[in-house]
């Protein structure tokens, strides 16, 4: 599943690019977002297959699973990214980050019981994410143009590359019982089920409260992960428009 | 990626920025762009606070506040983008005045969700002389995660010799720039239609008042 996962992003990549055959506006270029048409159509795409697919298995999720359940999963499957997050701590020349993400692995896989609890946290061990695209982002590699991915949702050159990195990265693909595919694949479905449930109201929201939902959210994904890199690279000034 | 699990917590604290039933503590040592942002959230608090007031008397009085907070015109101004230049003055006045009711429809509506939070000051920084981010940062004491505190950080202009806030930034995000790419977006998609940008908001703002 994990290698399926790479496949798909390089493949994305291959189709935006194919795709773009109109040459971008002016308002494009401007906007890094030569694709904007091809995008907006995708986010369509991936709004329906939310809507009618993922919005329903995640209300089953949610009547099926108590909170207290379903906060379980959200905690085991976040310890599973950890090796990754240490990976690109340590890729990013954070060794605090790294000796926190470490101790709170460590803590959570064993005292947390494979990480359904989490004793680091009440350690008040902080938590952090981190992924190759913001490791390149950090390392100054410029993100791209602005895409939205079928199934994935917004991205770029740069966080698409990373994610495939990242993929890689992870040793749980690399441990022989755990490449079957059940195991990729409910991780995967668990996924999706955690992030959409955890983001459905702030979905909704957002739609509810936005004149144009493309641009909100491509406006909301830019400053996030600029925001993210500069956690990691504080003395990189923040570039905001005279006003 | 960790997009969407900080985006939940980042856009419903967005609107409370400005002011909610926040405390605030005070640092040993403030400097003016802190003490503004200090002492007009304590005004919000006021307001959002007095159950004396009815709904309406606390809405009114809400928006009050944020436009003596904030400089509603500016911002108005600054997310129409290159619009801004090609617009005819009764077209602006009445973005101007449909954006002010959008902005505040939207932050009271939102309010209510962060009773018993704290807002703690912690640092400002000059970008230029009369250009200023105050940081702070939303402490849940309800919060067992471990998660670090989500920072809120508001721009804060003296160009004109009066301090008013111009941006606030919620876990790296900052509104006005977010709304610069809506509404550009919008009307790139609309021939530059303002008026029909001001119906948009203008039904928004109802939407959110009428819930």
């Amino acid at each position: 599943m994990g290698r399926g996962r790479t496949l798909a992003v390089l493949l994305c990549g291959l189709v935006l690019t194919a795709c773009a055959t109109t040459p971008p506006t002016p308002e494009m270029a401007a906007n890094n977002d030569p694709y904007e048409p091809t995008n907006r159509e995708m986010l369509q795409i991936n709004g329906k297959i939310d809507r009618y697919f993922v919005v329903p298995t995640v209300a089953v999720y949610f009547v099926l699973v108590p909170d207290s359940g379903r906060r379980a999963v959200h905690r085991f499957l976040e310890n599973l990214t950890l090796p990754t997050t240490l990976v690109n701590d340590l890729l990013e020349g954070q060794a605090t980050r790294g000796g926190q993400t470490a101790a709170r692995f460590a803590i959570n896989t064993t005292i947390g019981l494979g990480g359904f609890l989490d004793p680091a946290g009440r350690m008040k061990i902080p938590d952090h994410g981190a992924d190759f695209g913001v490791t390149l982002g950090a390392w100054g590699v410029d993100e791209g143009p602005y895409m939205v991915l079928p199934f994935l949702g917004p991205s770029n050159p740069r966080d698409a590359f990373g994610l495939a990195v990242d993929v890689g990265l992870d040793p749980t693909n690399y441990i022989p019982f755990k490449q079957h595919i059940w195991w990729g694949a409910g991780r995967y479905y668990f996924t999706v089920l955690d992030l959409r449930g955890q983001t459905f109201q702030t979905v909704q929201t957002i739609q509810r409260s936005s004149i144009d939902y493309y641009s909100a959210l491509r406006s909301f994904y830019r400053q996030l992960r600029a925001n993210a890199v500069r956690a990691v690279r504080p003395q990189k000034p923040q570039d905001l428009p005279d006003f | 990626m960790r997009f969407q699990p900080i985006l939940r917590r980042a856009f419903l604290v967005m609107a409370v920025a400005a002011a909610t039933s926040l405390a605030v503590s005070v640092p040993a040592q403030a400097n003016p762009a802190e003490d503004y942002v200090q002492g007009n959230i304590n005004k919000g608090l006021a307001v959002l606070n007095n159950k004396q007031l009815s709904t309406e008397q606390r809405r009114s009085q809400f928006e009050g506040f944020l436009l003596g907070l904030t400089d509603m015109k500016r911002i108005a101004d600054f997310t129409l983008g290159q619009y801004r230049r090609t617009a005819n003055p009764a077209d602006l006045a009445a973005f101007e005045g449909a954006f002010q009711n959008y902005a505040t429809a939207v932050y009271q509506s939102y309010f209510s969700k962060y009773a018993g939070q704290t807002l703690k000051v912690t640092g400002s920084q000059a970008r230029t002389l009369d250009d200023f981010i105050v940081a702070t940062q939303l402490i849940d004491p309800g919060d067992h995660s471990g998660q670090e505190p989500l920072e809120v950080d508001f721009r804060v202009r003296t160009d004109t010799g009066k301090p008013v806030v111009v941006d606030f930034s919620v876990a790296g995000i900052w509104l006005a720039l977010e709304e610069r790419d809506q509404f550009t977006a919008f009307l790139g998609q609309n021939n530059g239609n303002i008026p029909m940008l001001v119906s948009h908001l203008a039904e928004l703002a109802k939407q959110f008042r009428n819930n």
